[in-house]
C-alpha cells in the first residue's frame, strides 16, 4: 500500500512541477530552469522546518516565495533571448542553481548530530513528517490537496483576462504587442508563478523524501518538467497531470516489471505520442469531442 | 604566469573537443533548426560499439576510431529517423521533447549492454613532452590538430561542392532551397551523418585521452557541445571553433583558480552572460538571430 | 499548358483553395488577381509542391505533377518565384544563380547561362560577388527572377513580384517580364497591382476566398463592373 501512496506522492509534486512549465509556456518560452525553481525550493523549506524548527506550511510559503523571487530576477535577463536560446540560457542557469548547492554547506549543531546542507553529500534528515507523527497517508492527502488547490488557481486563471493576455503573448508576440500588452511584463510574471509553483513543490518534495541532493535537480528533471506540458498539452491544467500520470505511472512504475528494458520502450512511446500529437495528448479538439460524449452519456441517461 | 600559460594552453587543448562537439551541434542545428538533446547520447552509443570492439576484438585505437564513428552515425541516424523526419513543420518542441526521450532510450541501451559504470577505452597515445616550462600531452595536440583539419575540412566542405551550397541554401531558406529543386529531405539527413561522424571523432578523442567511457559521456557531449555552440554563435564555424577554445580556456582559468567544483558553475555563468549580453553568440549574424524565433525552435 | 484541376488545399480544418481550375497557355502570360487571403499565394505553393492538396491535380503538358516532390517539379520544368523573393541572404548573388541551377548538370552551360543572366540583369553583374542579404529590395526581385530563370523553366511562376516595391522598381519588373515573354517563356504571374498587370498579361483570373471567379481577357476585364470597382476603381477615379 505504502508504495502506491508513494507513486500517488511522486505524482502529486511532478505535477507541481509540469504546472510550473505549463505557466511559462503558455507565453510560448521554453524554461529549463524549472528544476533550478524547485531545488530552491526544496532546500529553503527543507532547513527552514530542520535548520529554523519552522512549521511545515510557513516554511512552504516562504520556500515558494523564494523561488518565485529568483525567477523574476531570472526572468528579466533570461527573458531578453527566445526559442534555443532562452533553452540554453535556462539549462545554464539550473545547473548554475544545481552546482551552487553541490558547494552549499550551512550545518549546525544539534546534540550529536550535524544537520544541515552538506556540499555533494547532499541535505539528509528533513524529518519533519516523521517526528509530527504524519502517515504516508497524510502526506499524500496533504500534497494533493496543494496540487489540487494550485490546479484550481491556474483552472481561474486561464479562464480570466491573465490566461488570455498569456496566451495572447504565446500565439504571437508581435500581434500581443501592438494591441498594448507589455509582452516582458507578462512573461516575467508567468516565470515569477511557475517559480512560485515549482518551489511550493520542490518545499514538498523536500519534505516527503527526507533526503536531497544536488544531482536531483539536473537537465533531465528540467527536462522532464517541460516534457510533461508539451506532452499533455497547453489547452488546459489537466494535459499535464495525465502527462505524468502517463509518464511516472504507466511508463515508470508500471513498466517496473521490464525491468531495465523499460527505459528503451520509455522512449519510444513518449516519441510515438508526440508524432501521432505533436500539439500534446489533450488537445483543443479532444475537450469537444469529450464534451459531446459527456452530452450524449447524458441524454442516455434523461 | 607561467600557471597563467599552462592553464591556458590546457585550456586550448580541452576546448579542441568541445570545438569539435560544437562543429557538429552546430551543423544539425544550422540546417532544422531543431534542438537535438541526443546528439551526445548517440555518440556515447559509437563509443560504446568502440569499447565493445576493443574488450572482445581486440581492436586498436584506429579500429575503436572507426567503429565509433561508424556508431555514432548510425545512432545519429536512428534519432533522425524518430525525432526528427517524422515531426511536421512547427512541431520543434515536440521533436526536442522527442529526442530527450531518445536520449533516455540510448543510455539504459548502453547500461543494458554493459552494465558496469565505467568501461577501459583504448588510449591513444600517452606521450608527453616539455616546451620550455610548458607540459604537452601528445594526445591533446592530436586533438587540437584534429579540430583544426576537420573545420577546415566542414568548412571547404561548404563552401567548395555542390552539396555544401545545398546545405548553405538550407541554413538560409529551406522554402527557397524547395524551389530551387534541392531535395532538402535528403541533404538533412546527409547533414546529420556528417554532423554525427564529426561528433564521433570528437568522442573518440575525448574518450581516448580520459581512457575509459560512462553512460554519463552522452549528457556530457550534448551540454560543452550546446554551450560551446552558443557562446559561439549558431549555424557559424568560425563561432563553433572559438566558442569551444573559449569554453575550454575559462574552465581551465577557474579549476585552477577558483577550483575544481566552481569550474562548471564558470562556464555557466559565462554561457548565461554571453546569452544576455549578445543573444546571437561571439559570431553569431543577424539572420541568425532570425533562426532562434520562438516558435521555429 | 499549365493545367490545375478542381484543386483543394487545407490547413487543418480551413480550406485556402475550395476546388480551383485554371489553364495557363503555352508563350503567354496569364495574370491571377485577388485580394490578400484570396488563396493565391497558397495556389502558387501547392503547384510548386510546397503543399499538398487534398484534392485535385496539377499537370504539365500533360503529365501528372501533383504529389511530386518541390525537387522533382522543378526538374520538370516548373519554377516559382516566391512572395517576398526569399534569396538566400548569407550567399553571394553568383552563388544564388548556381544555386537555381542545382537540378542542372554540365558545368559549361550553367557558366554561359549565369552570364545570359548578368547579360539581361547588369545590376546583378555588378553586384555579383556581394552577399544577396544587403541587396535592395528591387535588386532581391530580380535577383530571385534570375534564380528561378537558371533551372530553364518552361513555365515561370511569379507571386507578387511588385510586392513592397518603388512604382519606378515595379515598372522595370514588369518591363523584364514582357521581355521575358517575347523571348518565348511562359509565365503565371499573380498580382494586385491590376493596372500593371494589364499592360502586359494575355489572360485574367479572379480569385476570392478559394474560388476562381472571373476568367477572361484584358478587354473583358476591364469591363467587368465588379473587377473595375474593386480593382480599377480608386485609381481611375485618382486620374
Amino acid at each position: 500500500m505504502d508504495f502506491y501512496l508513494g507513486l500517488v506522492q511522486i505524482i502529486g509534486v511532478h505535477t507541481l512541477l509540469g504546472l510550473s512549465a505549463y505557466c511559462v509556456l503558455l507565453t510560448g518560452q521554453v524554461s529549463l530552469a524549472q528544476a533550478g525553481f524547485f531545488a530552491v525550493g526544496a532546500y529553503v523549506a527543507g532547513m527552514l522546518t530542520v535548520l529554523g524548527g519552522w512549521p511545515l506550511i510557513p516554511a512552504l510559503a516562504v520556500a515558494s516565495l523564494a523561488a518565485g523571487i529568483v525567477a523574476c530576477a531570472v526572468g528579466f535577463p533570461a527573458l531578453r533571448v527566445k526559442g534555443l536560446m532562452l533553452v540554453v540560457a535556462t539549462t545554464a542557469f539550473g545547473e548554475a542553481v544545481r552546482l551552487f548547492f553541490f558547494n552549499f554547506t550551512y550545518q549546525l549543531e544539534r546534540g550529536e548530530l550535524r544537520i544541515g546542507p552538506h556540499g555533494g553529500e547532499g541535505f539528509r534528515q528533513i524529518r519533519y513528517f516523521p517526528e509530527n507523527g504524519w502517515s504516508t497517508l497524510d502526506v499524500m492527502l496533504f500534497i494533493w490537496v496543494v496540487v489540487i488547490a494550485v490546479m484550481a488557481a491556474l483552472w481561474w486563471m486561464d479562464r480570466s483576462r491573465i490566461g488570455a493576455v498569456l496566451r495572447a503573448v504565446g500565439e504571437d508576440e508581435l500581434a500581443a504587442q501592438s494591441s498594448g500588452i507589455n509582452v516582458t511584463a507578462v512573461k516575467v510574471s508567468a516565470m515569477t508563478i511557475g517559480g512560485l509553483i515549482a518551489g511550493l513543490g520542490g518545499g514538498l518534495f523536500a519534505h516527503y523524501t527526507t533526503h536531497i541532493e544536488h544531482v536531483q535537480f539536473g537537465v533531465v528533471l528540467a527536462t522532464f518538467a517541460v516534457a510533461y506540458p508539451i506532452l499533455g498539452g497547453l489547452s488546459n491544467v489537466f494535459g499535464t497531470l495525465i502527462a505524468v500520470i502517463f509518464i511516472q505511472g504507466f511508463l515508470i512504475e508500471g513498466l517496473r516489471f521490464m525491468g531495465d528494458w523499460r527505459n528503451l520502450l520509455f522512449g519510444g512511446l513518449i516519441v510515438l505520442a508526440m508524432i501521432v500529437r505533436p500539439r500534446g495528448l489533450i488537445d483543443a479538439g479532444t475537450l469537444v469531442a469529450l464534451k459531446r460524449l459527456l452530452r450524449r452519456g447524458e441524454r442516455a441517461g434523461a | 604566469m607561467i600557471d597563467f600559460l599552462q592553464n591556458t594552453i590546457d585550456g586550448v587543448m580541452t576546448g579542441a573537443s568541445y570545438a569539435l562537439l560544437a562543429l557538429g551541434f552546430t551543423l544539425i542545428f544550422g540546417v532544422m533548426r531543431r534542438l537535438n538533446l541526443s546528439y551526445g547520447p548517440s555518440i556515447m552509443v559509437g563509443a560504446y560499439l568502440g569499447t565493445l570492439a576493443h574488450l572482445h576484438l581486440a581492436a586498436g585505437p584506429l579500429g575503436v576510431a572507426a567503429v565509433t564513428v561508424a556508431g555514432a552515425v548510425l545512432a545519429g541516424l536512428y534519432v533522425e529517423r524518430l525525432c526528427f523526419a517524422p515531426m511536421a513543420a512547427g512541431a520543434g518542441i515536440a521533436a526536442m521533447v522527442s529526442s530527450f526521450a531518445i536520449w533516455m532510450q540510448l543510455e539504459q541501451a548502453a547500461i543494458l549492454v554493459l552494465p558496469r559504470h565505467t568501461y577501459p577505452f583504448p588510449p591513444l597515445a600517452s606521450a608527453t613532452a616539455w616546451l620550455g616550462p610548458f607540459l604537452l600531452r601528445l594526445d591533446q595536440l592530436i586533438m587540437l590538430a584534429s579540430a583544426l583539419v576537420l573545420a577546415l575540412g566542414v568548412q571547404a566542405l561548404l563552401y567548395g561542392t555542390r552539396f555544401g551550397l545545398a546545405l548553405r541554401a538550407i541554413i538560409g531558406n529551406p522554402t527557397a532551397a524547395h524551389l530551387v529543386g534541392i531535395d532538402v529531405r535528403r541533404a538533412t539527413v546527409l547533414a546529420f551523418a556528417l554532423a554525427s561522424a564529426v561528433g564521433g571523432v570528437a568522442g573518440f578523442l575525448v574518450l581516448a585521452s580520459d581512457a575509459q567511457v560512462t553512460p554519463m559521456f552522452g549528457m556530457w557531449a550534448t551540454m560543452k557541445g550546446l554551450i560551446a555552440m552558443m557562446i559561439g554563435g549558431l549555424g557559424s564555424i568560425p563561432g563553433a571553433l572559438v566558442g569551444g577554445l573559449l569554453l575550454g580556456v575559462v574552465e581551465a582559468q577557474s579549476q585552477w583558480y577558483l577550483g575544481p567544483q566552481l569550474r562548471d558553475l564558470a562556464a555557466y555563468v559565462l554561457l548565461f552572460a554571453c546569452l544576455v549580453w549578445r543573444p546571437g553568440g561571439l559570431f553569431g549574424a543577424a539572420p541568425v538571430r532570425d533562426l532562434a524565433r520562438g516558435r521555429s525552435l | 499548358m499549365l493545367d490545375v484541376a478542381d484543386l483543394v488545399t487545407a490547413y487543418g480544418k480551413i480550406e485556402a483553395l475550395k476546388g480551383v481550375s485554371l489553364r495557363v497557355e503555352s508563350g503567354r502570360i496569364t495574370c491571377l488577381l485577388g485580394p490578400n487571403g484570396a488563396g493565391k499565394t497558397t495556389l502558387m505553393m501547392t503547384i510548386a509542391g510546397i503543399l499538398q492538396p487534398r484534392r485535385g491535380t496539377v499537370r504539365l503538358d500533360g503529365q501528372e505533377l501533383t504529389g511530386l516532390t518541390p525537387a522533382r517539379i522543378v526538374a520538370q520544368g516548373v519554377a516559382l518565384v516566391p512572395e517576398n523573393r526569399l534569396v538566400f541572404p548569407q550567399m553571394s548573388v553568383h552563388e544564388n544563380l548556381l544555386a537555381g541551377a542545382y537540378q542542372r548538370r554540365g558545368r559549361g552551360e550553367i557558366a554561359s547561362d549565369v552570364e545570359r543572366m548578368y547579360a539581361r540583369f547588369p545590376r546583378l553583374q555588378e553586384r555579383r560577388a556581394q552577399l544577396a542579404g544587403t541587396l535592395s529590395g528591387g535588386e532581391q526581385q530580380m535577383l530571385a527572377v534570375a534564380r528561378a530563370l537558371m533551372s530553364r523553366p518552361r513555365v515561370l511562376l511569379m507571386d507578387e513580384p511588385s510586392l513592397g516595391l518603388a512604382p519606378l522598381v515595379v515598372a522595370e519588373i514588369f518591363r523584364i517580364v514582357g521581355e521575358l515573354n517575347r523571348d518565348g517563356t511562359t509565365i503565371f504571374l499573380v498580382e494586385q497591382n491590376a493596372h500593371m498587370a494589364l499592360q502586359v498579361a494575355h489572360h485574367f483570373y479572379l480569385m476570392e476566398q478559394g474560388r476562381v471567379t472571373f476568367s477572361g481577357t484584358p478587354g473583358e476585364l476591364a469591363e467587368d463592373e465588379v473587377v473595375q470597382r474593386a480593382y480599377l476603381g480608386a485609381r481611375r477615379a485618382a486620374g
